[in-house]
């Protein structure tokens, strides 16, 4: 089933226009549960009230307040809010390109594809050119009165923005220089790249399954027919050594596991 | 949303005194367990490596008094408690009630291992697959092994790939070494990832081949070997704080802050990345810097504030203790 596209954007590159269409990249498999009363199973509503009275507060008298320090916090009434929703744009503009490896993943947030919206021509004139040159462009643009900045790259011979996190978000290290005592000697770095290259294998997403939300699917499924659902049991495992002993071990079981 | 009744996920062994006194669970949401490759474990400590962004508000009425969630009954119109509610299921026009007794039965082993199956070339991980960034600490004596793992992983330009429990969820996680700390990203699963063909992309055309020229002229133009971090700043935050410093100035609709609860739910996060400078220069290496990309230092006045709050929370009563991040998370498959 095709998807929908969620937004109608333009991509600004040189004198160029590319018209596009944004879908989700991801596919939301959490399972939803609804809050009910135990006693009759009726659905719960949500009010919102005041704290010490414990009343009711109508929709138009809610308000949202910033949190300063030194406790306070300053009330943003409705004319505030409108003040700060940026002026509205389709314009997908690109700040610059960079290589792949500059972006680290911890600054991935949503991806989304990008499709063609009525000229596949220079939709994949755009994508041979990413191919070509192996950067990734550096955008920002306002989506539904919010702005977003997002990574444009080539993807599987497509188009692909995901949203990245902000500067102020992301955290980072320098200066890290392991005490004297906790520096690994070559040996034992040897033994370290021995053992991971004995694992060493392609990157394959397909090996690994999510076995709670399955497990949770067939008892929801379960009790819906009126079973009662079987129990599911854990496991449980533990090795320990010194860590050279460890290292060796660790090859010597993966080669057997190899030849096996 | 409070839980109904308590389903507390079990803490793994080796956790950090993670159950306050009341039974309640752990308001400091970070995780400690074990890696283990091969006959080689490390433990671990587990920290948020992304802030929330600064534009969290409370939730207030026109005069500022504070203002919370209370459940009622849809049928009876009655105020309910935390206790009166429990989680529905609806298939096929049928509602299924799933007890606490449902979800610890299907519940993961309470493993404590972030155990690496297989070591891959990062670079073959798209960046689709990432999801939310974690540091990683040497806990208790494994300093060495820590920094032998991080070493390994960067002379080879591999990543350990495996999964691990978290207040009762499995996650998919690739181990990354960055400038010799550990992170363990979150993946998506293959399944909660389309495809070009599973969205109904068209397919691959002809494309205008002097377009295609020009658009190499425009790219090249624009490429730089740095960031420029100037373009990745929060706009918005920055926008919202001096409208509200303006309006304090102007000493426009302030209030007292104490007790107010977040406007959004799910933005509750601050409290994670309390001390972490602390902790992990005391692990990792007594001369560690912490930034943020835009070069200030981590440690702000928002963040203290959620120091003051975590420390408060932690005497807090069970009920309240329910609403934290964790729960939240733990209610969904």
């Amino acid at each position: 089933m095709a998807a929908r596209a969620i937004w109608k954007g333009s991509i600004e590159l040189g004198k160029h226009q590319v018209a596009v269409k944004m879908y989700s990249a991801v596919e939301d498999r959490t399972i939803h549960f609804r809050m009910l009363h135990r006693k009759d199973d009726a659905p719960v509503e949500q009010h919102i009230v005041r704290k010490d009275t414990g009343k009711d507060v109508a929709k138009e008298d809610l308000r949202k307040a910033f949190a300063l320090s030194k406790g306070t916090a300053v009330i943003l009434e409705p004319a505030d809010l409108e003040k700060l929703i940026p002026p509205q744009s389709r314009d997908i503009h690109l700040c610059r390109f960079v290589a792949p490896s500059v972006v680290g993943d911890q600054w991935y947030d949503r991806p989304y594809y990008l499709g063609p919206d009525g000229d596949d021509e220079s939709y994949f004139a755009l994508v041979h050119a990413l191919e070509r040159k192996k950067v990734i462009g550096i955008a920002r643009w306002v989506m539904r009165k919010k702005q977003y900045v997002g990574a444009l790259s080539e993807l599987n011979g497509y188009l692909a923005l995901a949203t990245l996190r902000r500067a102020e978000q992301v955290l980072s290290f320098s200066g890290i220089e392991p005490a004297k005592t906790a520096k690994p000697h070559a040996n034992e770095l040897k033994l370290g790249e021995q053992l991971v290259s004995s694992i060493a294998a392609d990157f394959d997403p397909q090996l690994w399954q999510n076995d709670y939300r399955q497990r949770l699917i067939k008892l929801i499924e379960a009790k819906a027919r009126g079973e009662k659902p079987a129990r599911h049991v854990p496991k449980k495992v533990k090795p320990q050594a010194s860590l050279a002993d460890s290292l060796r071990a660790s090859i010597a079981a993966a080669k057997e596991k190899k030849v096996a | 949303m409070p839980k109904p009744k308590s389903r507390r996920a079990k803490q793994p062994r080796g956790a950090k005194p993670a159950v306050v006194p009341g039974g309640g669970p752990s308001v400091r949401s970070f995780w400690s367990g074990t890696i283990t490759f091969g006959l080689v474990s490390i433990p671990v400590d587990l920290f948020s490596a992304v802030r929330p962004r600064q534009t969290a508000m409370k939730l207030v009425d026109k005069s500022g008094h504070a203002l919370g969630r209370q459940y009622h009954c849809s049928k009876e119109g009655t105020k309910l408690d935390g206790d009166d509610l429990v989680r529905g299921y609806e298939t096929d026009g049928k509602m299924v009630e799933i007890t606490d007794d449902d979800f610890a039965s299907v519940a993961p082993e309470m493993s404590s291992d972030i155990e690496l199956r297989n070591f891959v070339p990062l670079e073959q991980i798209p960046s689709l697959y990432f999801q939310k960034p974690y540091f990683l600490a040497p806990a208790g004596k494994s300093a060495k092994a820590y920094h032998l793992l991080a070493a390994t992983m960067e002379s080879t330009g591999r990543v350990g790939i495996g999964s691990f429990v978290m207040r009762g969820h499995e996650y998919l996680v690739a181990i990354v070494s960055d400038n010799g700390v550990m992170r363990a990203d979150t993946l998506r699963y293959a399944d909660e990832v389309r495809t070009p063909e599973s969205i109904g992309l068209p397919k691959r055309s002809k494309e205008a081949a002097k377009m295609a020229d020009q658009f190499v002229k425009d790219i090249e133009a624009l490429t730089r070997a740095e960031l420029d971090i100037s373009e990745l700043q929060d706009n918005e935050a920055q926008a919202l704080q001096e409208l509200v410093k303006e309006k304090q100035k102007n000493k426009a609709n302030v209030i007292e802050e104490s007790g107010l609860e977040e406007a959004d739910p799910e933005s509750g996060d601050g409290a994670k990345i309390i001390d972490l400078m602390a902790v992990l220069r005391k692990s990792l290496s007594k001369g560690a810097v912490v930034t943020n990309a835009r070069g200030g230092a981590p440690v702000d006045l928002a963040e203290r504030r959620a120091q003051k709050k975590a420390t408060s929370t932690r005497k807090a009563p069970k009920k309240k203790a329910a609403r934290s991040p964790a729960t939240k998370r733990a209610r969904s498959g």
